[in-house]
């Protein structure tokens, strides 16, 4: 099957560039709707304040404003991505939580008018005092952010497996260390908007999503309206990597805006607000201790780590435990313990990222390396013997079924003269590898499937509806190559609808790494279910067995004899002519245990495959100003089959900028509770000059449930590029890193340490 | 962002602008390449009555020589001045610090004249009216604290041009025209170390020209930012070498750029000047690298420039 | 307050518009003539996503007021293609994958094509130093810069 693909594994331009490169592209701020209304919020200028009063009369009165609101003019209810974390009104009327919270929001004519009238809404506040350090948060005394939670711990993961002390007891070498991380803003290029369209008790809704039809159940709530009369409509996203998974503040207060004037409404965030009461990402404090054996086996793990959440859950038990099962996914530990915490702060509220989790997984490979070091064993060899296999099972007990992490490492090593490299020390040179695994999907209950539709129309062009979103990484054109392959018409005879919660069905979104795994494999199967009514047509119009149709260039044709054929186009016509057009619906749904729960149940298949890559940095310190450059940065990804390999190497590309060179420039900066680079000036996203020579090395293995033997494409690098960059630097200087980024200041503290300078 | 509300009134002579400036009680800013002073006026740190747009003075477009001087016109593009030939030829420090300044897209809107007149940077300035208001207004807001350096009775935002450090090693001197007249100073004179109002000029004064002596120099400007395009200076070193004489200028540090004529380029001479930078340099915790660091990187990046001017030859 | 009257030749086509004066170029575009492929990013000049091409030279549209470019030739990426057919630039964008979530795509462009209007065999290096203007958060560049020499080459 694989080697007789025509169009899946080809590098094609994606469907949607045409638009984009024209400026045709629609974004929620480009959306202009008669008798459109501009929202703006106002925010909490205080990180923790009890609400005394809002009074929106003067704003009222404004000339040009049409409606006002508060958290009084919602319904009380508080969302949560599961039930035990139902803690966000989104527009709070108890208190406020962090500076930038939205407390209240005016619509009006335009955004002059909008921006004076937010001056006259009143709001009396009682300042209380507040907490930013997660550590201090969790001390008793400490004040309490949500009176539910006792000590500001939102989510304690705790995972023991083995006999972790005992083994640490028996262990050749033990080794305990702390590292921190800084977190990062995702600095997605598109501020977060909303529109929201409240007309004869329907609600329309246009905003970037990473997964419409839990942004549209979270609305429906959170508004009482039944979920049918809340639409959530397709529109580009500029960007996501985990930050616009879940509902929005912004999303209540367009459409309580919408709703009270009868009129559409615009919310655009502006950059700041996008940084400071959008979403942020953890700072984490990890704390690693690993046990080895002489032969350099690891035997146990002992973790604590403590992530800042901010002060709200979000994704909070995913957040405290992902960063554990990407790595446990990729290595075999026999003993393990896991103490993930989510500690409440008054800062903004944090969410997933692709690149989730750096302390923790760079601290973990850091350290690797100085206790293989130690043993007299290089990193690839510590990797290969202590990573997984095929058929092997986690800590946790998920079965991993292809496996390419071996053949990362190596091809890796090789496109570098790795282990050559590493032993050879150059002052202020280094290299350094990092290896992850990456779950494709996790569990959803029953959000973790995808369905699909496809009707073949009457000129043989194909319309294809599923519930996946594209956040610019692809998913679109994914979708439509991969019907193109199984129904043999060339991409530009597909129509994809997508992403509208009226007309698609459910779909676990596109943060979970399920995309191609889940959501390719629903219009795998939606199209070979319409293909076989294609070829049993064609065949019996061709007088051939239907096992011997082939699907080309729009063509049904006699495999053994290609001459004798026929469009496809006949074909569909003949069935309308039988009153059977030819509709189909396919679904797919991960070999998941489904009993799993984050916090309740750690354990049991976590999804239906994984995904396993090796990232391989070098460095070049100036041991005078500590600056870090990144030249050269090679990562191998085993994605399964790649449908389109320049995509997928685009996800590699982009995740070594945003994992990889990110570990020397990113961090966001604070001053207690104020947000000190919440811009692009400030913090650093690394510009085109700034970028190492990179080499992507796509390990093509076939995965058996993908497909066309797909796995997810490119989140490997951007949770393991971090950790290549740290060992690398750990490779020039024999020093383990304390905190990220790695800037020039920090890395020249490094280096004192190391000559022992005070 | 939306801008406040602002007239726009466009010039074409430097005599109307002064005119305007007079007719409009001061409450104007003069525009050129707008990059610094667009910026500031979206984040209400600027809210003139007027805006009075320079860029149709044709004769601060212009670079000529005369007199043994090159003489600058304020709105000359950073970019086109870069690719001035007698700049590359005659001034390598400018060259090079040009050539650092910002990204290659402001630099073609950017101007000379706005760029030595930028105004002084610090992470809790540079923020929205929102961000301000919730933090409370500091000295340079018309506050009555720091909010960077407790108990402070100064303000410690930092000169971020990059040119300005290169053109006073060049013994740069600068054309002031205002209500009360014209007159030329030495540029580092445009400096009055006030983070507040960091620079000495009359009410209504236009900088209109750079004048530099027209000798050819040696040179290097140093450099210390995150990224290497669009960043502003953490710090930036100049040296320049004319005639033997040794000058090096450190910028990016406090309100004012510090000049240093060192007494010859000889190790001892350097070591000197280099240890006075350091005592000199009284960083403050914003900018995204830590002050002490910043301190400890002066002499590092005066050493370095004054080496690479010595043994490039430039 | 009152509007001003200028005149735009924008995409070749002459404009005149009562504009505000502390109206921004990228306001004009966007809300007055609908030309939404220039995007605010940062709305501060940091990021490069409103980048258009005005009398030849690239400017970031949000720190321009309308004003200042009043009767000057302004190209958008809505004006980038001739006769209905692609510029080489955004052809090249498409085959080499240059373009993922698309919203500093346009500002790219047009970056690039001020270079390669200036320089029409630019070294990678010179390729490099002029969109390192302009960030891009999704594609690390390196299918930017294949695409601007390809298209440098056509």
């Amino acid at each position: 099957m694989k080697n007789d693909l025509n169009i899946v594994g080809k590098r094609v331009a994606r469907s949607d560039s045409l638009a984009k490169v024209t400026g045709e592209a629609r974004y929620t701020s480009d959306i202009k709707l008669p008798n459109m209304l501009v929202g703006k919020v106002l925010r909490s200028p205080y990180p923790h304040a009890r609400i005394i009063r809002i009074d929106l009369s003067q704003a009222l009165k404004v000339p040009g404003v049409k409606a006002a609101i508060s958290g009084f003019d919602a319904y009380g209810i508080k969302w949560g991505v599961f039930r035990y974390t139902q803690d966000h009104a989104m527009l709070p009327t108890d208190k406020v939580r962090y500076i930038g919270e939205d407390v209240a929001a005016v619509a009006a004519v335009d955004e002059e008018t909008a921006l004076a009238a937010l001056s006259y809404i009143k709001v009396d506040y009682e300042p209380l005092p507040a907490v930013f350090d997660p550590i201090e948060s969790m001390k008793d005394g400490a004040p309490q952010i949500h009176k539910e939670y006792k000590n500001n711990i939102n989510i304690h993961i705790h995972i023991d497996v083995g006999e972790v002390d005992k083994a640490m007891e028996n262990a050749f070498l033990v080794r305990e260390d702390t590292f921190k991380a800084a977190g990062e803003a995702y600095a997605m290029m598109e501020p977060y908007a909303v529109v929201a369209s409240y007309k004869n008790g329907f609600l329309d809704l246009w905003m970037p999503n990473a997964g419409p039809h839990v942004r549209a159940k979270a609305l429906s709530n959170l508004l009482k309206m039944p979920l049918n009369k809340v639409r959530v409509r397709h529109i580009n996203s500029g960007g996501a990597f985990g930050g616009r998974s879940e509902v929005a503040p912004a999303d209540l207060v367009a459409s309580l805006l919408s709703i009270k004037a009868d009129r559409p409404v615009k919310l655009t965030h502006s950059r700041e607000e996008n940084a400071t009461s959008s979403r942020q990402i953890h700072d984490i404090i990890a704390t690693v201790k690993t046990g080895m054996k002489k032969d350099g086996t690891i035997v146990a793990k002992d973790y604590k780590v403590i992530y800042n959440g901010g002060a709200y859950s979000s994704t909070g038990p995913i957040a405290t435990s992902i960063p554990f099962y990407v790595y446990e996914e990729c290595y075999r530990f026999p003993n393990v313990r896991y103490n993930g915490y989510r500690v409440f702060t008054n800062k903004g509220i944090r969410g997933m990222y692709g690149c989730h989790g750096r302390a923790f997984l760079a601290g973990n490979e850091a350290q690797m390396d100085l206790m293989a070091k130690e043993l007299g064993m290089d990193p690839a060899e510590i990797r290969l013997k202590n990573g997984l296999k095929p058929g092997e099972m986690t800590a946790t007990k998920s079965k991993i079924t292809s496996c390419g992490l071996k053949e990362t490492i190596e091809a890796a090593s090789e496109k570098t003269d790795f282990k050559k490299r590493w032993a050879r020390t150059t002052r202020f040179k280094g290299i350094g590898m990092g290896c992850v695994a990456i779950m494709c999907g996790f569990p959803m209950g029953f959000r973790s499937g995808s369905s699909c539709y496809v009707k073949i129309n009457d000129d043989g062009q194909v319309t294809l509806v599923s519930g996946l979103v594209d956040n610019g990484q692809g998913n679109e054109s994914m979708l439509i190559q991969v019907a193109s392959e199984v129904l043999g018409v060339p991409m530009e005879d597909i129509n994809l609808i997508c992403a509208d919660t009226e007309v698609t069905n459910l779909d676990p979104g596109s943060y979970s790494q399920a995309a191609a795994f889940v959501g390719a494999n629903a219009v795998k199967a939606a199209c070979e279910n319409a293909r076989k009514r294609i070829v049993a047509i064609a065949a019996e119009k061709l007088g051939v067995k239907e096992a011997d149709i082939g699907l080309k260039d729009r063509m049904a044709y006699f495999v053994k004899e290609p001459d004798k054929k026929m469009p496809i186009s006949w074909v569909v016509r003949e069935a309308f002519f039988r009153g059977e057009p030819i509709v189909a619906t396919g679904s797919f749904f991960p070999n998941i245990d489904f009993e799993r729960e984050w916090v309740s149940r750690p354990w049991g298949q976590m999804a239906g495959t994984f995904s396993f890559g090796t990232s391989v940095a070098e460095v070049v310190i100036d041991p005078e100003t500590g600056k870090v450059t990144v030249p050269r940065f090679t990562a191998a990804h085993d994605c399964g089959h790649p449908i389109n390999p320049m995509a997928v190497e685009g996800q590699m590309e982009g995740s070594i900028l945003q994992a990889g060179v990110a570990t020397v420039t990113e961090g966001n900066l604070w001053d207690e509770g104020y947000l000190l680079n919440p811009d692009l000036l400030e913090y650093k996203v690394p510009l085109a000059c700034d970028m190492p020579d990179m080499e992507t090395i796509i390990v093509s293995s076939h995965d058996p449930a993908g497909p066309f033997g797909a796995k997810e494409g490119g989140l490997t690098v951007r949770m393991n590029a971090y950790s290549a960059v740290a060992c690398a630097v750990t490779n020039a200087t024999g020093e383990l890193f304390e905190e990220l980024p790695l800037t020039p200041d920090r890395m020249l503290r490094l280096l004192e340490r190391k000559k022992g300078v005070k | 962002m939306i801008l406040p509300r602002f007239e726009y009134k466009k010039v074409q002579s430097i005599a109307s602008a002064i005119a305007l400036y007079k007719k409009h009680k001061g409450k104007v800013r003069y525009l050129a390449g707008g990059t610094d002073l667009v910026p500031l006026l979206k984040l209400r740190l600027a809210t003139p009555a007027v805006v009075i747009d320079l860029k149709g003075i044709e004769e601060l477009k212009t670079i000529s020589r005369h007199g043994g001087w090159l003489a600058i016109g304020a709105n000359v593009t950073l970019f086109d001045l870069k690719n001035d030939p007698a700049v590359k030829e005659y001034f390598p420090a400018l060259y090079e610090s040009l050539d650092a300044t910002s990204c290659e897209t402001l630099q073609m809107r950017g101007t000379i004249g706005g760029n030595i007149l930028q105004d002084v940077r610090c992470l809790q300035y540079n923020k929205s009216m929102e961000w301000r208001t919730a933090r409370g207004f500091c000295f340079k807001m018309g506050g009555k604290t720091c909010n960077v350096v407790p108990n402070a009775k100064t303000c410690f935002a930092n000169y971020c041009s990059d040119n300005a450090p290169a053109l006073i090693t060049l013994s740069a001197k600068a054309r002031l025209s205002g209500p009360g007249g014209e007159r030329t100073i030495k540029l580092e004179k445009i400096f009055n170390g006030a983070g507040r109002r960091p620079f000495a000029l009359e009410a209504g004064e236009i900088l209109t020209r750079i004048l530099i002596p027209l000798k050819k120099t040696k040179g290097a400007y140093e450099k210390l930012r995150v990224r290497d395009s669009m960043d502003y200076p953490l710090v930036g070193v100049a040296v320049s070498v004319a005639d033997g004489k040794v000058r090096a200028c450190v910028g990016g540090i406090g309100p004012e750029p510090r000049v240093y004529d060192l007494k010859s380029a000889n190790d001892g001479a350097v070591n000197e000047a280099a240890d006075k930078a350091y005592t000199d340099a009284r960083p403050a915790s914003n900018t995204v690298l830590s002050a002490a660091y910043r301190k400890k990187m002066v002499p590092v990046l005066l050493k370095r420039a004054v080496k690479k001017v010595m043994q490039g030859g430039k | 307050m009152k509007t001003m009257k200028v005149t735009l030749q924008v995409n070749n086509e002459k404009v005149d518009l009562q504009v505000r004066p502390y109206e921004t170029l990228l306001e004009t575009l966007r809300d007055r003539l609908d030309l939404t492929g220039a995007k605010e990013a940062c709305g501060m000049g940091a990021c490069g996503a409103c980048t258009v091409v005005v009398n030849g030279v690239p400017l970031r549209s949000c720190l321009v007021l309308t004003p200042e470019v009043d009767g000057a030739e302004i190209t958008t990426v809505e004006g980038l293609k001739k006769d209905k057919k692609l510029h080489p630039l955004q052809e090249a964008f498409m085959e080499k994958g240059a373009v993922q979530c698309g919203f500093c795509t346009s500002g790219m462009l047009m970056t690039a094509k001020a270079l390669l209007d200036r320089n029409k065999k630019p070294t990678k290096k010179e390729i490099v130093r002029t969109i390192s203007s302009n960030i891009c958060r999704c594609t690390g560049y390196k299918k930017i810069i294949e695409a601007v020499e390809a298209a440098a080459k056509r």
